[in-house]
């Protein structure tokens, strides 16, 4: 348990195991299709396979699943709204076709969510990052990226103990005492990223560590049936749409 | 404050990755650069970006009631300069599009825009210009946090105004309704970041001095040799103990 639930997912996903690129194909082919479809059926039938598949085969617990795609409904709800009442000389009011394109704005950004999520909770980001090398992006930012991976969790761990001990001692009763727990918690993380960072670093140095960290990358075989039935699915998906709307 | 997956048009999603593309190229060039000079820098970078991420998850008590979380990017852009902040700034984003599910892959390029160069670069020119005029580390610091955050919240209002013009009013209209919805949350959250800023600039003057002076936020004290705070590389003699059991050096 690391805290970060969508993490979690994707380490224990049984998909887990599958090539990172198989899975990369099926989630941005699903994300396209959410963008560029039209809303009716398209989104719809990216965000039943999304959830159908992650669900399904891939086995993601529904609770993750369904918490991260309410986490930006507040943002996409607001923004809809926001982008379909029209502001005229006599004042404010619904824009012409308001529920429509308020509707479709909704649509398309929960089914794209949920495609994004779908690679989320099945790959975990050390899995993406030696992918990323692969897909020619420098050496250096992936090892940094890695880095800030590796951290992050140790640091969100660090963030847990301090508040925790800072709840128990009152420091968070009044708006007075939050504010000044919540600055002196930033600068403990801080100061502790910067000790973990040079006790890390003076670790590596002891072991030989001349440019970066490489490690051996895990082999995860690419499987054709899995790619075969993603090209299909994703080529019927795009004519049901075509054909129905 | 992010633009969720989806909700851009696809001209948009893509005109927005073609214009934040080059300042993070930039600062990848930038870091590239730092890590074949100094290979241990590779690891404060890392920190640094896992120490942006982890910022978002401190709660701030905000005045509309609900609490917001702090965005970091000007911390970030006074602590390590905006052209890393483009490139750790859209790492750390892409952490939070796929371990919190917020914000978007194809959104990503417009959110990199607004939270990862537009506003680090004018969270830190609020910062130098707030720092020279009042003389004071404080104001520059809360200035910089406090712009960074309006200035990622007008640029994102901005991009949803172009993507979703208002149906009579047009542009401008659009742009009013969005900075207007959003700024209850975000005009709050800004004066806040600024405050949380203060306060840690506060205890990090105090306690992380020779980090501040090293990132060159603070001037290097002129110290004496006796107390110069930062280690030798000739290690200190190891107490030793005497006979009578007191410990000497």
């Amino acid at each position: 348990m690391t805290g970060l639930a969508i993490d979690d997912a994707a380490w224990a996903s049984a998909w887990r195991p599958r090539a990172v690129g198989d899975k990369v194909l099926l989630s941005v082919g699903l994300v396209v299709c959410a963008l560029v479809l039209p809303v009716w059926p398209g989104s719809l039938l990216v965000g039943l396979a999304a959830v159908v598949l992650a669900l399904g085969p891939a086995r993601v617990p529904a609770r993750v699943f369904g918490r991260a795609v309410r986490l930006p409904l507040a943002f996409v709800v607001l923004g809809a709204v926001t982008a379909v009442v029209q502001v005229s000389g006599s004042g404010i009011g619904w824009a012409p076709d308001a529920a429509a394109r308020g509707g479709a704005l909704v649509g398309h950004a929960l089914a794209g969510g949920a495609a994004v999520l779908l690679l989320a909770t099945t790959t975990p980001m050390s899995d993406l990052l030696p992918a990323l090398r692969r897909a020619r992006v420098p050496g250096a930012v992936v090892e940094v990226a890695s880095v800030t991976y590796r951290l992050l969790f140790v640091l969100l761990e660090s963030l847990r103990t301090i508040r925790e001990a800072q709840t128990s001692r009152m420091g968070y009763s009044t708006v007075r005492r939050s504010y000044r727990s919540s600055g002196v918690l930033a600068a403990a993380v801080l100061t502790r990223s910067w000790d973990r960072a040079r006790r890390l670093q003076e670790g590596l140095a002891g072991r030989g560590m001349v440019t970066d960290l490489r490690v051996l990358p895990e082999v995860l075989p690419s499987s054709r049936v899995f790619l075969a039935s993603t090209v299909t699915g994703l080529a019927a998906l795009c004519a049901l749409t075509l054909v129905t709307a | 404050m992010h633009i969720a997956e989806g909700f851009l048009p696809p001209a948009h999603a893509i005109g927005w990755t073609i214009a934040a593309a080059p300042f993070v190229v930039h600062g990848a060039r930038a870091v590239v650069k730092e890590v074949r000079e100094n290979p241990e820098s590779t690891l404060l970078l890392g920190a640094a970006g896992a120490f942006t991420f982890v910022l978002s998850a401190i709660k701030l008590p905000s005045v509309t009631g609900s609490s917001s979380h702090p965005t970091g990017t000007g911390v970030g852009a006074i602590l390590f300069r905006p052209p890393v902040m483009a490139l750790l700034g859209t790492v750390v984003l892409l952490f939070q599009a796929l371990l919190l599910a917020h914000g978007g892959l194809t959104t990503l390029g417009a959110n990199a825009f607004s939270m990862a160069i537009v506003g680090p670069w004018a969270g830190y020119g609020a910062y130098r210009l707030a720092r020279k005029a009042s003389g004071n580390l404080l104001v520059g610091v809360f200035a910089g946090m406090a712009v960074a955050d309006l200035a990622t919240y007008v640029t994102t209002s901005l991009q949803l105004a172009l993507a979703f013009p208002d149906a009579s009013s047009g542009f401008a209209g659009a742009a009013v309704k969005f900075l207007g919805v959003f700024a209850v949350t975000q005009v709050p959250l800004a004066i806040a970041e600024g405050l949380l800023g203060v306060l840690l600039f506060r205890v990090l003057t105090v306690n992380a001095r020779p980090e501040l002076e090293r990132l060159g936020v603070l001037e290097r004290r002129p110290v004496d040799e006796d107390d110069d705070p930062t280690p030798t590389p000739t290690p200190a003699p190891a107490p030793t103990t005497s006979t009578d059991g007191e410990v000497t050096r």
